[in-house]
């Protein structure tokens, strides 16, 4: 058991990593924000699972065990509303990547409405 | 003021119940047998009140909606689809940012989408933010049809209808089936 907890976490560690590396490379903020979803998602629910296991096969407490799922639960429900309102207020308040984008439908459409 | 519809003030509370029960841990101590009636009682009061005033927020139509065979749809959703899409995504990205010359491609493509409820739109855009490469930025209804901006990292095609079933692919299937 303890050897799946030690997999789970290192899985986590290395999305995390990678995400971090792509928060650094990427070109914009945009892509930026792609490369943190990855630290949102692998990152921290390896990590979760990991630490119900322990909680729940070493520690024998199931209070812990509860509230750490709680909380995988509801990190899941929040984290994709706060990436949509950043992504969003980027884009309405004027950031735009240096390197053109392939297509930018969301602009021309808010040029229009203007 | 909108009247107060008994069934989103129960489903509300019996929901703020649940969670009261596993925050607290009293789940624990009624599965060992001697709950603790203090904390029980609190806990109805408070979910109760929750109930009576957020009711109205949280549900708009159908308050049992998901009881059921859609329960089993949602956690077969949460637990088995969704994850595959997660893994391909988190692995393709990683990939991407780890190798030498950053294969990116980003822009924003506009998706339309056949689900009609708020709920299952909802669903869907949390799972299209949550799936790394893809992020929704808005969504729109014109003339009748609802359609998704999407900022994609790996731009593969600009037709509509092509991008929106590269980038959900079983999503869309699924989250109709929960919803409607």
């Amino acid at each position: 058991m303890r050897f799946i907890i030690d997999i789970l976490v290192a899985f986590s560690v290395f999305f995390a990593f990678a995400g971090m590396v792509g928060m650094i490379r990427m070109p914009d903020a945009f892509c930026r924000m792609q490369s943190s979803t990855n630290i949102a998602t692998f990152g921290v629910l390896g990590v979760i699972v990991g630490g119900i296991l322990y909680a729940a096969f070493y520690l024998h407490d199931g209070g812990m065990t509860i509230k750490i799922a709680l909380l995988g639960i509801f990190y899941i429900i929040t984290n994709p509303i706060a990436s949509h309102a950043i992504a969003r207020g980027a884009y309405k308040h004027g950031v735009r990547p240096e390197k053109k984008m392939v297509v930018d439908k969301y602009g021309e459409d808010l040029v229009e409405e203007e | 003021m909108k009247k107060i519809k008994i069934s989103a003030v129960l489903s509300t509370a019996i929901l703020c119940f649940i969670f009261w029960l596993l925050i607290t841990g009293q789940i624990i101590s009624i599965f060992r047998g001697r709950p603790s009636t203090q904390v029980l009682i609190a806990g109805v009061l408070v979910s109760a009140a929750v109930g009576f005033f957020s009711g109205r927020f949280f549900i708009h139509k159908k308050a049992f909606h998901l009881l059921g065979a859609r329960f089993i749809y949602l956690l077969q959703y949460c637990f088995y689809i969704f994850p595959q899409e997660l893994w391909k995504a988190n692995v393709d990205v990683a990939l991407r940012a780890l190798s030498k010359d950053l294969p990116v491609n980003p822009g924003i493509v506009k998706v339309p989408s056949n689900l009609r409820t708020d709920y299952g739109q909802a669903m869907l855009a949390d799972s299209i933010t949550l799936t790394p490469g893809t992020i929704t930025m808005d969504i729109v209804e014109e003339e009748g049809q609802v359609y998704y901006y999407i900022h994609w990292i790996n731009v593969e095609t600009e037709d509509p209808v092509e991008a929106g079933e590269m980038i959900k692919g079983t999503l869309e299937a699924w989250s109709g089936r929960i919803w409607e």
